[in-house]
């Protein structure tokens, strides 16, 4: 187990470099990106319109902070915790081919995110669920802000981390996934005790 | 107009409460679990939790980002009315509770998602009434409960054959371990699970919600066969392995809480309502003499 502080954009080797179980921070620019984010990316690839940010190297964050909107219309960051990643499942191929390296989220994603990361080279991040406070305190401030039509949550935020989380690699780029682990041997207990 | 004084300010301080604090039932369990907790990375995460309520707290800032969806538990009797214009002043303290940044604005439009930006909508908050003949006292209790958690939720109507009540009940007892299983780090753990039994879907699904929400997750179900079950499935369900955050460990869950009626001879409803660790709640009771009991 190894605990790590990696810089935005993220190397393909760093990845690689990832397994379960290891502790991560992150620093450089955090993309925020949930439901209504997702789906307004891939109307914008669909229209062949230019996105706000660039992916390439990314970690993606799913959340939507609670933010305060200040005198000169810029934000500050109240708090920000993960959301569930598995809604954002159905578009893994559409993040890979964006680029995005990370995702950090929790509860994990499925089979089709993992066999995508070994292929490409990504990793799944959980963060500690519900730890909003603990987990803002990583980052310094709010950079930028697109799509706020989409509402406080579903915009996509670009938060500006100095020393984000810890974050537990919770499936990595060489087929391992701690909740697929965990769940074959909760299945089992299941049998044993209830037939 | 409510004859209860100052109703508004009640409101406003549960709203507060509730989203700046866990319940301390909630606290205490999860502190003697931490100390029992043989995982690393488990602990690790259980103790961010922790120091997450705590910091929430000193630096009046939201527990977690998301307010979940808000419930409201009324009871009352009939010299506790709580009076006409009870909705209007929930509504109003949700927006005032935005603006002041304890609330992110989550509720949207169900289908076209739109997002009025102060949580008002259609709806919201979701009133429970419950009319208690001789209850001298209005009760509210406000349950902020987390949608992450929703996404775990199931319902099914058995039937005698499936509970294989023969069996003692092993085809309901491993349809629970099994949600849970599939619900794996979703819901986040270590949280409690209601399970609503009896009447049609509509009452179970509702006894579910309302058996996490309202009871003290310390309690001891008054009914023995119910304290059994409560008892034996929390303890299976933590020899799981599941764990904090759903990254394995000693303790998947907090609580199991039934809540049971009667239902149709044809069928056994069963519905399972999840609940995260962080059990945003508070609750109150206001006489008519103005005398005021907090309870969460």
């Amino acid at each position: 187990m190894a605990e790590k502080l990696l810089s935005i954009p993220l190397k393909e080797e760093e990845i690689r470099d990832l397994h379960v179980g290891d502790v991560v921070y992150l620093k450089g620019p955090i993309f925020t990106s949930r439901d209504m984010g997702h789906f307004t990316i891939k109307q914008n690839l669909e229209e062949g319109k230019e996105l706000p940010v660039n992916f390439e190297g990314s970690a993606v964050f799913h959340a939507g902070p609670v933010v305060k909107k200040k005198d000169d219309g810029t934000y500050d960051l109240v708090v920000i915790g993960p959301t569930t990643s598995i809604r954002m499942e159905p578009y893994y191929k559409m993040m890979a081919d964006l680029g995005v390296r990370a995702i950090i989220g929790k509860g994990g994603l499925a089979e089709g995110s993992l066999k995508q990361f070994k292929e490409t080279g990504q990793v799944y991040l959980q963060a500690a669920p519900g730890c909003a406070v603990v987990l803002a305190d990583g980052i310094a401030d709010i950079e930028n802000v697109f799509w706020l039509d989409l509402g406080v949550p579903e915009a996509l935020w670009v938060l500006n981390a100095t020393k984000f989380g810890p974050l537990v690699v919770g499936m990595d780029s060489h087929g391992l996934s701690v909740y697929q682990e965990l769940k074959e041997k909760a299945e089992k207990r299941n049998k044993e005790l209830y037939g | 107009m409510s004859k209860y004084k100052d109703l508004y300010g009640h409101v406003y301080d549960m709203i507060y409460r509730s989203t700046t604090s866990i319940s301390p039932d909630v606290e205490d369990l999860m502190n003697k679990a931490l100390d029992q907790e043989s995982n690393p990375t488990a602990k690790s995460m259980m103790k961010a939790m922790l120091d997450d309520a705590k910091m929430a707290g000193e630096k009046v800032k939201p527990v977690c980002q998301s307010p979940g969806f808000p419930t409201v538990y009324v009871s009352f009797g009939d010299n506790s009315v709580p009076g006409e214009d009870l909705k209007q002043i929930w509504a109003e303290a949700l927006i005032e509770g935005t603006k002041n940044s304890l609330l992110r604005p989550s509720m949207v439009h169900t289908l076209t998602r739109k997002n009025p930006g102060d949580n008002s909508g259609i709806g919201v908050p979701n009133f429970e009434f419950d009319y208690v003949p001789g209850q001298e006292y209005l009760e509210m209790l406000l349950s902020f409960k987390g949608c992450g958690a929703e996404l775990a939720n199931a319902m099914k109507i058995f039937t005698v054959a499936q509970l294989e009540k023969g069996n003692d009940f092993s085809g309901l007892k491993r349809w629970v371990l099994d949600t849970v299983i599939k619900g794996g780090g979703k819901p986040c753990p270590p949280g409690g699970i209601g399970i609503g039994l009896g009447g049609q879907m509509d009452v179970a699904c509702k006894l579910a919600r309302k058996a996490i929400s309202t009871r003290r997750w310390d309690d001891v179900n008054p009914d023995p066969m119910y304290a059994d079950l409560e008892k034996e499935l929390l303890e299976n369900i933590n020899s799981l392995g599941i764990g904090a955050a759903g990254t394995g460990g000693d303790t998947t869950l907090l609580a199991v809480k039934i809540n049971a009626v009667s239902t149709h001879t044809a069928i056994a409803p069963a519905a399972i309502s999840f609940h995260c660790w962080a059990a945003r709640r508070t609750g109150v009771r206001l006489y008519p003499d103005g005398k005021k009991e907090i309870i969460l």
